[in-house]
């Protein structure tokens, strides 16, 4: 039991010291430094805010830059999350010589910025918009956190296949980018599963991000929206992959070169 | 002590493996020195890197029951974006250590005085040394790994690694690989020679070195 406790104890204190180094690196010290990772959503969200105000749209009974900020930011977060895992290992090759670190701590590191960032975000954008009136106080708080957490769980999972992945081939770390885009329209961010004929709705209901998208989307705009979703896919489908990515990892371990 | 059984390993080269150590055992004791000698390639570098499990054998087990150190070499260990003080609070992180005692230490040991605010990539190979040799110094090993760097020092350097090694830490084991007989000499009790993925022990060392001239 002490070994255990010990053994955590050393896991956080590794965890704390490779973030603090990530997001000096990542920032440095100088000027508004961690805040820059709100920068890319924070744009999006005023160049949305300017189109909106030329073309104002409410046919499906919620507001436009609610929508695709609701929708937007989630896949943001997909995207840094996947992107920061390809080769993650070699990257961060030299923190191999200490023995008390493992790979694993790379992706949850990079995963844990990126979903702090992610949320500090989303809080901020959101407090913004509430203040102008274009996005609803959340309804249901609660659908709206587990829809995050699914969402980001299925990232996690997703991030641990491919980084061991884009360490043996080349060709697949060059594909991850194209392949982000392609999920797009498959990861529910510019349309709710109601809005769809059935037969599409089908194949839908099999997209772990879709789901989580549409517990999310009822957590903010509540009855206004009719949300159609099974928390189990997402998790399902991730508690099966997340084991997968996890073998990949350690086997790759076993064979990463190191400089 | 550290016992290595059996230790295979090779690299993926072209449509084959090329096949660096084919099944070495030894042991090394509390308080051993030894030294690693070797042509190039022969896998010096890479019986180090195992050892401090910064590779995995592709076969064959290594039993630690010493605090082994990182390798100190010309790569590795450390951020190079990163100052020599971040990489000093890193050292001190990971390893629980108050910073204040280990950033005394590598002030006082380096010498390398505001050098040390820019970042490690900025430094010279035998600048990086004496940060390397001052942060596992200020950690304090059973056993250090020591791969070749060493050689990069100028005489002042040369003369602390000998007091803070000798002196001071007479009781640590360490392995070292190096070309230089002088330094064997200097800082080792036993060899080891590494021919053809095998290794060979010689306790006398100049037999070790003699062994090693002949390759």
């Amino acid at each position: 039991m002490s070994s255990l406790r010990a053994g955590w104890r050393i896991q956080i204190r590794v965890i704390s010291a490779l973030m603090i180094r990530e997001l000096t690196t990542r920032f440095g010290r100088e000027n508004i430094g961690f805040l820059w990772m709100m920068v890319e959503p924070l744009l999006f969200a005023a160049l949305v805010g300017i189109m909106w105000s030329f073309m104002r749209d409410d046919e499906h009974g919620v507001g436009v830059v609610a929508f695709v900020v609701t929708g937007y930011l989630p896949l943001t977060l997909f995207r840094h999350v996947v992107a920061r895992s390809v080769k993650v290992f070699s990257v961060n090759g030299s923190l191999l010589y200490h023995r008390q670190i493992n790979i694993l701590d790379f992706i949850f590191v990079r995963f844990a910025i990126e979903v702090i960032g992610g949320m500090m975000a989303y809080v901020f954008i959101a407090t913004i918009l509430i203040g102008m009136k274009l996005f609803p106080v959340p309804a249901e708080p609660l659908f709206l956190i587990n829809g995050w957490l699914l969402y980001c769980l299925f990232s996690l999972a997703v991030s641990l296949i491919l980084a061991p992945l884009s360490e043996v081939s080349e060709a697949l770390e060059k594909f991850i980018p194209v392949t982000t885009y392609i999920m797009i329209p498959f990861s529910g961010t510019f349309n709710m599963m109601s809005w769809l004929p059935p037969k599409v709705r089908d194949i839908m209901y099999w997209s772990p991000p879709a789901n989580a998208m549409e517990m999310m989307r009822y957590g903010v705009f509540g009855d206004q929206v009719t949300p159609i979703y099974d928390p189990m896919v997402p998790l399902g489908i991730s508690l099966v992959l997340l084991p997968i990515g996890l073998a990949l990892c350690r086997r790759i371990r076993r064979t990463l070169v190191v400089e | 002590m550290i016992r290595c059984e059996n230790l295979y390993k090779s690299y993926p080269m072209g449509h084959g493996r090329k096949k660096v150590l084919e099944g070495l055992n030894f042991e090394i004791g509390r308080g051993d020195r030894v030294g690693v000698l070797g042509r190039n390639g022969a896998g010096k570098t890479t019986l180090i890197k195992l050892i401090g499990a910064v590779e995995m054998p592709t076969s064959g087990r290594i039993k630690r029951e010493m605090k082994v150190s990182w390798p100190l070499g010309f790569a590795g260990g450390f951020q190079g974006s990163l100052t020599g003080y971040d990489n000093a609070r890193f050292i001190a992180r990971i390893y629980d250590r108050d910073y204040r005692e280990i950033r005394d230490f590598v002030e006082d040991f380096t010498e390398l005085g505001r050098q040390l605010k820019m970042p490690v990539k900025t430094y010279s190979s035998g600048m990086r040394a004496r940060l390397a040799f001052a942060l596992s110094l200020a950690i304090e090993f059973d056993c250090y790994l020591i791969d070749e760097v060493i050689l990069v020092g100028d005489q002042n350097f040369h003369r602390k690694c000998h007091y803070e090694l000798f002196e001071k830490r007479a009781d640590r084991a360490l392995v070292l690989a190096s070309h230089s007989p002088d330094t064997i000499r200097e800082f080792c009790n036993r060899t080891i020679v590494l021919r053809n993925g095998k290794g060979e022990v010689y306790d006398n060392i100049d037999e070790g070195l003699n062994i090693y001239d002949t390759l």
